[in-house]
Protein backbone atom coordinates (compact mmCIF):
# COMPACT_ATOMS: atom_id res chain seq x y z
CA UNK A 1 0.00 0.00 0.00
CA UNK A 2 1.44 3.35 -0.99
CA UNK A 3 1.94 6.23 1.44
CA UNK A 4 -0.85 8.15 -0.24
CA UNK A 5 -3.20 5.24 0.20
CA UNK A 6 -2.22 4.90 3.85
CA UNK A 7 -2.91 8.59 4.36
CA UNK A 8 -6.18 8.08 2.57
CA UNK A 9 -6.98 5.13 4.78
CA UNK A 10 -6.35 7.14 7.93
CA UNK A 11 -8.33 10.04 6.58
CA UNK A 12 -11.21 7.80 5.53
CA UNK A 13 -11.46 6.27 8.98
CA UNK A 14 -14.32 8.14 10.64
CA UNK A 15 -12.94 7.23 14.07
CA UNK A 16 -9.48 8.70 13.45
CA UNK A 17 -10.03 12.15 15.04
CA UNK A 18 -11.58 10.55 18.08
CA UNK A 19 -9.10 7.72 18.49
CA UNK A 20 -7.24 9.09 21.49
CA UNK A 21 -10.49 9.91 23.21
CA UNK A 22 -11.92 6.53 22.31
CA UNK A 23 -8.87 4.66 23.63
CA UNK A 24 -8.88 6.60 26.88
CA UNK A 25 -12.57 5.84 27.34
CA UNK A 26 -12.09 2.15 26.56
CA UNK A 27 -9.17 1.90 28.98
CA UNK A 28 -11.26 3.36 31.76
CA UNK A 29 -14.18 1.13 30.85
CA UNK A 30 -11.93 -1.95 30.73
CA UNK A 31 -10.68 -1.29 34.26
CA UNK A 32 -14.20 -0.76 35.53
CA UNK A 33 -15.44 -3.94 33.87
CA UNK A 34 -12.55 -6.04 35.22
CA UNK A 35 -13.44 -4.84 38.70
CA UNK A 36 -17.13 -5.43 38.07
CA UNK A 37 -16.73 -9.04 36.95
CA UNK A 38 -14.55 -9.77 39.96
CA UNK A 39 -17.33 -9.20 42.48
CA UNK A 40 -19.67 -11.48 44.40
CA UNK A 41 -22.62 -9.74 42.76
CA UNK A 42 -21.42 -10.63 39.26
CA UNK A 43 -20.66 -14.21 40.28
CA UNK A 44 -24.13 -14.50 41.77
CA UNK A 45 -25.81 -12.94 38.73
CA UNK A 46 -23.95 -15.10 36.21
CA UNK A 47 -24.69 -18.20 38.29
CA UNK A 48 -28.39 -17.29 38.40
CA UNK A 49 -28.41 -16.67 34.65
CA UNK A 50 -26.83 -20.05 33.95
CA UNK A 51 -29.26 -21.74 36.32
CA UNK A 52 -32.15 -20.03 34.55
CA UNK A 53 -30.93 -21.15 31.13
CA UNK A 54 -30.50 -24.74 32.26
CA UNK A 55 -33.93 -24.80 33.92
CA UNK A 56 -35.62 -23.35 30.83
CA UNK A 57 -33.84 -25.62 28.40
CA UNK A 58 -34.16 -28.85 30.43
CA UNK A 59 -37.75 -29.84 29.41
CA UNK A 60 -37.06 -29.14 25.72
CA UNK A 61 -33.81 -31.04 25.82
CA UNK A 62 -35.42 -34.02 27.53
CA UNK A 63 -38.30 -34.06 25.05
CA UNK A 64 -35.90 -33.81 22.13
CA UNK A 65 -33.69 -36.61 23.45
CA UNK A 66 -36.71 -38.85 24.04
CA UNK A 67 -38.06 -38.18 20.59
CA UNK A 68 -34.73 -38.80 18.88
CA UNK A 69 -34.07 -42.02 20.77
CA UNK A 70 -37.57 -43.30 19.89
CA UNK A 71 -37.05 -42.45 16.23
CA UNK A 72 -33.69 -44.18 16.17
CA UNK A 73 -35.20 -47.23 17.85
CA UNK A 74 -37.96 -47.41 15.22
CA UNK A 75 -35.35 -47.21 12.50
CA UNK A 76 -33.24 -49.90 14.21
CA UNK A 77 -30.36 -47.47 14.53
CA UNK A 78 -28.10 -47.21 17.56
CA UNK A 79 -28.64 -44.32 19.91
CA UNK A 80 -25.98 -41.77 20.78
CA UNK A 81 -25.45 -43.48 24.12
CA UNK A 82 -24.97 -46.86 22.46
CA UNK A 83 -22.40 -45.41 20.06
CA UNK A 84 -20.66 -43.80 23.02
CA UNK A 85 -20.49 -47.16 24.83
CA UNK A 86 -19.04 -48.72 21.69
CA UNK A 87 -16.44 -45.97 21.41
CA UNK A 88 -15.51 -46.52 25.04
CA UNK A 89 -14.95 -50.21 24.32
CA UNK A 90 -12.74 -49.30 21.38
CA UNK A 91 -10.64 -47.19 23.71
CA UNK A 92 -10.25 -50.14 26.07
CA UNK A 93 -9.11 -52.31 23.17
CA UNK A 94 -6.66 -49.58 22.13
CA UNK A 95 -5.27 -49.55 25.65
CA UNK A 96 -4.78 -53.29 25.62
CA UNK A 97 -2.96 -53.01 22.31
CA UNK A 98 -0.79 -50.25 23.75
CA UNK A 99 0.01 -52.46 26.76
CA UNK A 100 1.04 -55.23 24.39
CA UNK A 101 3.18 -52.78 22.47
CA UNK A 102 4.89 -51.82 25.72
CA UNK A 103 5.50 -55.47 26.58
CA UNK A 104 6.91 -56.08 23.12
CA UNK A 105 9.24 -53.13 23.59
CA UNK A 106 10.47 -54.59 26.86
CA UNK A 107 11.03 -58.01 25.30
CA UNK A 108 12.97 -56.49 22.41
CA UNK A 109 15.02 -54.51 24.87
CA UNK A 110 15.79 -57.61 26.92
CA UNK A 111 16.70 -59.57 23.80
CA UNK A 112 18.94 -56.71 22.77
CA UNK A 113 20.74 -56.91 26.10
CA UNK A 114 21.05 -60.68 26.02
CA UNK A 115 22.08 -60.72 22.40
CA UNK A 116 24.84 -58.13 22.57
CA UNK A 117 28.37 -59.31 21.91
CA UNK A 118 29.96 -60.25 25.24
CA UNK A 119 33.26 -58.79 26.35
CA UNK A 120 36.11 -61.34 26.26
CA UNK A 121 36.15 -61.59 30.06
CA UNK A 122 32.36 -62.09 30.12
CA UNK A 123 32.57 -64.73 27.41
CA UNK A 124 34.98 -66.81 29.43
CA UNK A 125 33.00 -66.42 32.59
CA UNK A 126 29.67 -67.45 31.11
CA UNK A 127 29.90 -70.17 28.50
CA UNK A 128 26.58 -71.28 27.04
CA UNK A 129 25.11 -74.50 28.29
CA UNK A 130 25.07 -77.48 25.94
CA UNK A 131 21.99 -77.38 23.71
CA UNK A 132 21.17 -73.80 24.55
CA UNK A 133 19.74 -71.80 21.66
CA UNK A 134 21.73 -68.91 20.30
CA UNK A 135 19.85 -65.67 20.62
CA UNK A 136 20.17 -63.56 17.52
CA UNK A 137 21.33 -60.08 18.40
CA UNK A 138 18.35 -57.80 18.26
CA UNK A 139 18.37 -54.22 17.18
CA UNK A 140 18.60 -51.51 19.82
CA UNK A 141 15.49 -50.25 21.52
CA UNK A 142 15.07 -47.23 19.39
CA UNK A 143 15.74 -49.08 16.16
CA UNK A 144 13.36 -51.92 16.85
CA UNK A 145 10.60 -49.69 18.04
CA UNK A 146 11.14 -47.32 15.20
CA UNK A 147 10.73 -50.17 12.74
CA UNK A 148 7.39 -51.18 14.25
CA UNK A 149 6.32 -47.62 14.67
CA UNK A 150 7.17 -46.84 11.08
CA UNK A 151 4.41 -49.19 9.97
CA UNK A 152 1.85 -47.11 11.81
CA UNK A 153 3.42 -43.75 11.28
CA UNK A 154 2.06 -41.46 8.72
CA UNK A 155 3.19 -38.07 7.77
CA UNK A 156 0.94 -35.23 8.80
CA UNK A 157 0.94 -32.62 6.15
CA UNK A 158 -0.48 -29.19 6.84
CA UNK A 159 -3.91 -28.96 5.31
CA UNK A 160 -4.46 -26.14 2.87
CA UNK A 161 -6.95 -23.79 4.43
CA UNK A 162 -9.98 -23.25 2.28
CA UNK A 163 -11.48 -19.83 2.23
CA UNK A 164 -15.17 -19.69 2.71
CA UNK A 165 -15.48 -16.42 0.93
CA UNK A 166 -13.27 -14.65 -1.55
CA UNK B 1 -15.70 13.63 -7.44
CA UNK B 2 -14.16 16.39 -5.40
CA UNK B 3 -13.62 14.17 -2.36
CA UNK B 4 -11.47 11.83 -4.43
CA UNK B 5 -9.02 14.65 -5.08
CA UNK B 6 -8.85 15.58 -1.43
CA UNK B 7 -8.31 11.96 -0.34
CA UNK B 8 -6.71 10.17 -3.29
CA UNK B 9 -7.79 6.55 -3.57
CA UNK B 10 -10.15 6.74 -0.62
CA UNK B 11 -12.77 4.47 -2.10
CA UNK B 12 -10.18 1.92 -3.18
CA UNK B 13 -8.57 1.96 0.24
CA UNK B 14 -11.88 1.50 1.99
CA UNK B 15 -12.76 -1.32 -0.35
CA UNK B 16 -9.40 -3.00 0.30
CA UNK B 17 -9.86 -2.66 4.05
CA UNK B 18 -13.34 -4.15 3.96
CA UNK B 19 -12.08 -7.00 1.81
CA UNK B 20 -9.31 -7.70 4.32
CA UNK B 21 -11.75 -7.48 7.21
CA UNK B 22 -14.14 -9.86 5.52
CA UNK B 23 -11.33 -12.31 4.80
CA UNK B 24 -9.96 -12.47 8.34
CA UNK B 25 -13.40 -12.66 9.90
CA UNK B 26 -14.75 -15.42 7.67
CA UNK B 27 -11.76 -17.64 6.94
CA UNK B 28 -9.27 -19.67 8.92
CA UNK B 29 -5.59 -18.83 8.79
CA UNK B 30 -3.14 -21.63 8.03
CA UNK B 31 -1.81 -22.48 11.50
CA UNK B 32 0.23 -25.43 12.85
CA UNK B 33 2.23 -25.71 9.65
CA UNK B 34 5.49 -27.19 10.95
CA UNK B 35 5.92 -30.68 9.44
CA UNK B 36 5.29 -33.48 11.90
CA UNK B 37 4.54 -37.16 11.99
CA UNK B 38 1.97 -39.02 14.01
CA UNK B 39 3.84 -41.56 16.14
CA UNK B 40 1.22 -42.72 18.66
CA UNK B 41 -2.50 -42.41 19.22
CA UNK B 42 -4.90 -43.48 21.93
CA UNK B 43 -8.58 -42.57 21.84
CA UNK B 44 -8.57 -38.88 20.80
CA UNK B 45 -5.02 -38.26 21.98
CA UNK B 46 -2.26 -38.07 19.43
CA UNK B 47 1.48 -37.84 19.88
CA UNK B 48 3.35 -36.02 17.15
CA UNK B 49 7.04 -35.83 16.52
CA UNK B 50 8.17 -32.74 14.65
CA UNK B 51 10.60 -33.39 11.83
CA UNK B 52 14.01 -32.27 13.10
CA UNK B 53 15.76 -29.59 11.11
CA UNK B 54 19.15 -29.95 12.75
CA UNK B 55 21.43 -32.95 11.99
CA UNK B 56 21.32 -35.63 14.67
CA UNK B 57 24.91 -35.03 15.82
CA UNK B 58 24.07 -31.39 16.53
CA UNK B 59 20.80 -32.06 18.33
CA UNK B 60 20.30 -32.15 22.08
CA UNK B 61 20.16 -35.66 23.48
CA UNK B 62 17.13 -35.21 25.75
CA UNK B 63 13.80 -34.98 23.89
CA UNK B 64 11.24 -32.33 24.74
CA UNK B 65 7.56 -33.21 25.16
CA UNK B 66 5.00 -30.39 24.97
CA UNK B 67 1.72 -30.70 26.88
CA UNK B 68 -0.97 -28.10 26.40
CA UNK B 69 -4.32 -27.55 28.11
CA UNK B 70 -7.32 -29.82 27.68
CA UNK B 71 -9.77 -27.17 26.51
CA UNK B 72 -7.84 -25.59 23.63
CA UNK B 73 -5.98 -26.83 20.61
CA UNK B 74 -2.21 -27.10 21.06
CA UNK B 75 -1.68 -25.37 17.72
CA UNK B 76 -0.91 -22.22 19.71
CA UNK B 77 2.55 -23.73 20.21
CA UNK B 78 3.03 -23.78 16.47
CA UNK B 79 0.95 -20.78 15.50
CA UNK B 80 2.36 -19.74 12.14
CA UNK B 81 5.62 -19.96 10.24
CA UNK B 82 8.01 -17.38 11.58
CA UNK B 83 6.12 -17.11 14.84
CA UNK B 84 6.09 -20.65 16.16
CA UNK B 85 7.60 -21.91 19.40
CA UNK B 86 7.92 -25.40 17.94
CA UNK B 87 9.75 -24.06 14.90
CA UNK B 88 12.06 -22.07 17.18
CA UNK B 89 12.92 -25.06 19.35
CA UNK B 90 13.52 -27.27 16.32
CA UNK B 91 15.90 -24.71 14.90
CA UNK B 92 17.76 -24.71 18.21
CA UNK B 93 18.33 -28.45 17.92
CA UNK B 94 15.68 -30.03 20.13
CA UNK B 95 13.84 -33.24 19.38
CA UNK B 96 10.30 -31.95 19.88
CA UNK B 97 7.18 -34.01 20.57
CA UNK B 98 3.66 -32.72 21.11
CA UNK B 99 0.83 -34.51 22.87
CA UNK B 100 -2.52 -33.35 21.50
CA UNK B 101 -5.35 -34.43 23.82
CA UNK B 102 -7.95 -34.03 21.09
CA UNK B 103 -11.59 -33.10 21.50
CA UNK B 104 -13.48 -35.39 23.90
CA UNK B 105 -16.73 -36.91 22.78
CA UNK B 106 -19.72 -38.05 24.80
CA UNK B 107 -17.93 -41.33 25.47
CA UNK B 108 -15.13 -39.41 27.21
CA UNK B 109 -17.33 -37.47 29.62
CA UNK B 110 -16.08 -39.43 32.61
CA UNK B 111 -12.38 -38.97 31.83
CA UNK B 112 -10.65 -37.40 34.81
CA UNK B 113 -7.32 -35.77 35.43
CA UNK B 114 -6.35 -39.22 36.76
CA UNK B 115 -6.86 -40.77 33.34
CA UNK B 116 -4.89 -38.12 31.53
CA UNK B 117 -2.01 -38.11 34.03
CA UNK B 118 -1.82 -41.84 34.74
CA UNK B 119 -3.09 -43.58 31.61
CA UNK B 120 -2.44 -41.31 28.67
CA UNK B 121 0.63 -39.31 29.61
CA UNK B 122 2.89 -42.22 30.72
CA UNK B 123 2.02 -44.14 27.57
CA UNK B 124 2.93 -41.19 25.39
CA UNK B 125 6.15 -40.76 27.35
CA UNK B 126 7.00 -44.40 26.84
CA UNK B 127 6.67 -43.84 23.12
CA UNK B 128 8.85 -40.72 23.24
CA UNK B 129 11.54 -42.71 25.03
CA UNK B 130 11.27 -45.60 22.63
CA UNK B 131 11.53 -43.45 19.53
CA UNK B 132 14.30 -41.21 20.82
CA UNK B 133 16.19 -44.09 22.40
CA UNK B 134 16.81 -41.94 25.47
CA UNK B 135 15.46 -42.76 28.91
CA UNK B 136 15.44 -39.13 30.05
CA UNK B 137 13.09 -36.46 28.78
CA UNK B 138 12.01 -32.87 29.35
CA UNK B 139 8.38 -31.90 29.66
CA UNK B 140 6.77 -28.51 29.14
CA UNK B 141 3.26 -28.07 30.51
CA UNK B 142 1.18 -24.99 29.87
CA UNK B 143 -1.97 -24.03 31.79
CA UNK B 144 -3.99 -27.19 32.53
CA UNK B 145 -1.14 -29.03 30.83
CA UNK B 146 1.03 -27.79 33.70
CA UNK B 147 -1.38 -29.34 36.22
CA UNK B 148 -1.18 -32.68 34.43
CA UNK B 149 2.62 -32.60 34.15
CA UNK B 150 2.93 -31.62 37.81
CA UNK B 151 0.69 -34.50 38.87
CA UNK B 152 2.70 -36.87 36.70
CA UNK B 153 6.03 -35.54 38.00
CA UNK B 154 4.90 -36.05 41.58
CA UNK B 155 3.50 -39.52 41.02
CA UNK B 156 6.26 -40.85 38.77
CA UNK B 157 9.47 -39.14 39.91
CA UNK B 158 11.63 -42.08 38.79
CA UNK B 159 10.31 -42.25 35.25
CA UNK B 160 13.17 -40.29 33.72
CA UNK B 161 11.76 -36.77 33.89
CA UNK B 162 14.85 -34.58 33.88
CA UNK B 163 13.47 -31.11 33.23
CA UNK B 164 10.03 -29.78 34.04
CA UNK B 165 8.93 -26.48 32.54
CA UNK B 166 5.65 -25.03 33.74
CA UNK B 167 4.05 -22.09 31.98
CA UNK B 168 1.29 -20.12 33.71
CA UNK B 169 0.60 -23.10 35.95
CA UNK B 170 -2.66 -22.87 37.95
CA UNK B 171 -1.58 -24.94 40.95
CA UNK B 172 -2.48 -22.85 43.99
CA UNK B 173 -6.06 -21.67 44.55
CA UNK B 174 -5.58 -20.30 48.05
CA UNK B 175 -5.92 -16.61 47.23
CA UNK B 176 -9.62 -16.66 46.36
CA UNK B 177 -9.92 -12.90 46.12
CA UNK B 178 -7.21 -12.79 43.49
CA UNK B 179 -8.68 -15.50 41.27
CA UNK B 180 -11.85 -14.41 39.49
CA UNK B 181 -12.62 -17.94 38.26
CA UNK B 182 -12.58 -19.15 41.86
CA UNK B 183 -15.26 -16.60 42.71
CA UNK B 184 -17.42 -17.52 39.72
CA UNK B 185 -17.21 -21.25 40.37
CA UNK B 186 -17.99 -20.98 44.07
CA UNK B 187 -20.45 -23.66 45.09
CA UNK B 188 -23.00 -21.02 46.11
CA UNK B 189 -23.27 -19.79 42.50
CA UNK B 190 -22.14 -22.54 40.19
CA UNK B 191 -23.66 -26.02 40.13
CA UNK B 192 -21.03 -28.03 38.30
CA UNK B 193 -23.03 -31.27 38.38
CA UNK B 194 -26.10 -29.59 36.89
CA UNK B 195 -24.03 -28.26 33.99
CA UNK B 196 -22.41 -31.63 33.36
CA UNK B 197 -25.75 -33.43 33.61
CA UNK B 198 -27.00 -31.17 30.83
CA UNK B 199 -23.97 -31.29 28.55
CA UNK B 200 -21.86 -34.31 29.53
CA UNK B 201 -18.65 -32.46 28.80
CA UNK B 202 -18.02 -28.80 29.56
CA UNK B 203 -18.84 -27.08 26.25
CA UNK B 204 -15.96 -25.22 24.63
CA UNK B 205 -18.17 -22.20 24.04
CA UNK B 206 -18.87 -21.84 27.75
CA UNK B 207 -15.19 -22.11 28.61
CA UNK B 208 -14.42 -19.55 25.93
CA UNK B 209 -17.08 -17.21 27.27
CA UNK B 210 -15.66 -17.57 30.78
CA UNK B 211 -12.14 -16.75 29.63
CA UNK B 212 -13.28 -13.75 27.60
CA UNK B 213 -15.60 -12.43 30.29
CA UNK B 214 -12.62 -11.95 32.60
CA UNK B 215 -11.65 -9.00 30.41
CA UNK B 216 -14.83 -8.20 28.50
CA UNK B 217 -13.84 -4.87 27.00
CA UNK B 218 -10.47 -6.11 25.73
CA UNK B 219 -11.88 -9.32 24.30
CA UNK B 220 -15.15 -8.10 22.84
CA UNK B 221 -14.29 -4.55 21.77
CA UNK B 222 -10.62 -3.55 21.86
CA UNK B 223 -9.51 -6.70 20.08
CA UNK B 224 -11.63 -5.85 17.03
CA UNK B 225 -10.76 -2.17 17.13
CA UNK B 226 -7.09 -3.13 17.08
CA UNK B 227 -7.74 -5.05 13.89
CA UNK B 228 -9.71 -2.18 12.36
CA UNK B 229 -6.97 0.31 13.21
CA UNK B 230 -4.30 -1.86 11.61
CA UNK B 231 -6.06 -3.20 8.56
CA UNK B 232 -3.39 -1.59 6.39
CA UNK B 233 -0.57 -3.39 8.16
CA UNK B 234 -0.26 -6.94 6.78
CA UNK B 235 1.92 -8.07 9.68
CA UNK B 236 -0.70 -7.15 12.27
CA UNK B 237 -3.52 -8.51 10.14
CA UNK B 238 -1.89 -11.90 9.58
CA UNK B 239 -0.94 -12.18 13.23
CA UNK B 240 -4.49 -11.27 14.30
CA UNK B 241 -5.94 -13.72 11.77
CA UNK B 242 -3.81 -16.60 13.07
CA UNK B 243 -4.62 -15.84 16.68
CA UNK B 244 -8.33 -15.48 15.93
CA UNK B 245 -8.28 -18.82 14.13
CA UNK B 246 -6.87 -20.45 17.25
CA UNK B 247 -9.11 -18.59 19.70
CA UNK B 248 -12.32 -19.49 17.87
CA UNK B 249 -11.43 -23.18 17.57
CA UNK B 250 -12.97 -24.19 20.89
CA UNK B 251 -13.11 -27.73 22.16
CA UNK B 252 -15.02 -29.12 25.14
CA UNK B 253 -13.33 -30.37 28.28
CA UNK B 254 -14.08 -33.88 29.53
CA UNK B 255 -16.76 -33.65 32.21
CA UNK B 256 -14.89 -35.66 34.82
CA UNK B 257 -11.75 -33.55 34.48
CA UNK B 258 -13.77 -30.33 34.58
CA UNK B 259 -15.56 -31.43 37.74
CA UNK B 260 -12.23 -32.26 39.39
CA UNK B 261 -10.77 -28.94 38.35
CA UNK B 262 -13.65 -27.02 39.91
CA UNK B 263 -14.28 -29.11 43.00
CA UNK B 264 -10.85 -30.48 43.96
CA UNK B 265 -8.75 -27.54 42.85
CA UNK B 266 -10.74 -24.30 42.63
CA UNK B 267 -12.87 -25.05 45.68
CA UNK B 268 -10.65 -27.17 47.92
CA UNK B 269 -7.17 -26.33 46.64
CA UNK B 270 -6.06 -29.91 47.14
CA UNK B 271 -3.07 -30.00 44.78
CA UNK B 272 -0.82 -27.47 46.48
CA UNK B 273 -1.82 -28.84 49.91
CA UNK B 274 -0.63 -32.32 48.84
CA UNK B 275 -4.14 -33.64 49.40
CA UNK B 276 -5.12 -34.48 45.83
CA UNK B 277 -5.77 -38.18 45.34
CA UNK B 278 -5.20 -39.61 41.89
CA UNK B 279 -6.13 -43.26 41.40
CA UNK B 280 -5.72 -43.85 45.10
CA UNK B 281 -2.28 -42.22 45.23
CA UNK B 282 -1.72 -38.95 47.03
CA UNK B 283 -0.05 -36.34 44.84
CA UNK B 284 2.89 -35.29 47.01
CA UNK B 285 4.65 -32.36 45.37
CA UNK B 286 7.73 -32.91 47.51
CA UNK B 287 8.46 -35.97 45.40
CA UNK B 288 9.23 -33.79 42.38
CA UNK B 289 12.99 -33.83 41.84
CA UNK B 290 13.35 -32.75 38.23
CA UNK B 291 14.98 -29.44 37.38
CA UNK B 292 12.15 -26.94 37.42
CA UNK B 293 11.50 -23.74 35.50
CA UNK B 294 8.26 -21.94 36.33
CA UNK B 295 7.26 -19.15 33.97
CA UNK B 296 4.81 -16.59 35.28
CA UNK B 297 2.98 -14.07 33.13
CA UNK B 298 2.72 -10.92 35.21
CA UNK B 299 -0.41 -9.69 33.42
CA UNK B 300 -2.15 -13.06 33.42
CA UNK B 301 -5.85 -12.75 34.27
CA UNK B 302 -6.66 -16.43 33.68
CA UNK B 303 -3.89 -17.80 35.90
CA UNK B 304 -2.83 -14.93 38.15
CA UNK B 305 0.82 -15.10 39.32
CA UNK B 306 -0.30 -16.07 42.85
CA UNK B 307 -1.36 -19.46 41.46
CA UNK B 308 2.15 -20.43 40.34
CA UNK B 309 4.39 -18.92 42.98
CA UNK B 310 4.03 -21.44 45.80
CA UNK B 311 5.21 -24.50 43.90
CA UNK B 312 8.94 -23.84 44.24
CA UNK B 313 8.77 -24.09 48.01
CA UNK B 314 6.89 -27.39 47.78
CA UNK B 315 9.15 -29.44 45.53
CA UNK B 316 12.34 -31.32 46.33
CA UNK B 317 14.09 -30.13 43.17
CA UNK B 318 17.41 -28.44 43.90
CA UNK B 319 17.63 -26.79 40.53
CA UNK B 320 14.71 -24.37 40.31
CA UNK B 321 13.99 -21.03 38.69
CA UNK B 322 11.03 -18.70 38.73
CA UNK B 323 10.92 -16.53 35.63
CA UNK B 324 8.52 -13.61 35.56
CA UNK B 325 7.72 -11.96 32.30
CA UNK B 326 5.39 -9.13 31.32
CA UNK B 327 2.42 -10.30 29.29
CA UNK B 328 -0.78 -12.29 29.41
CA UNK B 329 -1.70 -15.95 29.64
CA UNK B 330 -1.26 -16.62 25.94
CA UNK B 331 0.77 -13.57 24.94
CA UNK B 332 3.95 -14.70 26.71
CA UNK B 333 4.26 -17.64 24.31
CA UNK B 334 2.41 -16.49 21.22
CA UNK B 335 2.68 -12.71 21.34
CA UNK B 336 4.98 -10.63 19.17
CA UNK B 337 7.53 -10.28 21.98
CA UNK B 338 7.74 -14.01 22.73
CA UNK B 339 10.50 -14.78 20.17
CA UNK B 340 12.69 -12.17 21.88
CA UNK B 341 11.82 -12.89 25.49
CA UNK B 342 10.18 -16.14 26.60
CA UNK B 343 11.47 -18.49 23.92
CA UNK B 344 15.16 -17.60 24.21
CA UNK B 345 14.94 -17.89 27.99
CA UNK B 346 13.39 -21.34 27.76
CA UNK B 347 16.05 -22.35 25.25
CA UNK B 348 18.84 -20.98 27.40
CA UNK B 349 17.54 -22.79 30.50
CA UNK B 350 16.84 -26.05 28.71
CA UNK B 351 19.98 -26.22 26.57
CA UNK B 352 22.23 -26.51 29.62
CA UNK B 353 20.09 -29.38 30.90
CA UNK B 354 19.47 -31.36 27.73
CA UNK B 355 22.88 -32.77 26.87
Amino acid sequence: MSEDQQKGAKASDPLEPFRAMRDAYLDAMAKTMVEAVNTEAYAQASGAMLEGCLTTAAPFREAMEKSISQTLEHLSLPSRQEVAVLAERFTHVEMRLDDMDAKLDRIVKMLGREGRKPEPSEANAAKPAVGAKTVKPAAGLAGATAKRTAVRRRMVRPKPTGRTRK
Amino acid sequence: MEHAEVFPGTIEVLEARLRTLSRVMTTKAPIAQTPKELVWALNKSKLYRYIPVVPQEDRYRVPLLLIFALMNRPSILDLRPGNSFVEFMLSRGYDVYLLDWGAPGLEDQYLKLDDYAIDYLPRAIRKVKAISGVEEFSMLGWCIGAILTTIYAALRPDDGLRNLLLLTAPLDYGNRDGITFARWTDERYFDVDRVLAAFGNMPGEMIDYGAKALKPVENYITNYLKLWDNLDDPRVVESWHAMNTWVTDNIPMAGGAWRQLIVELYRHNRLIKNELMVRGERVDLSRIRASLLTVIAQGDHITPPCQSEALLSKVASRDTELYRIPGGHIGIMAGSAAPRTTWPHIDQWLSARSR
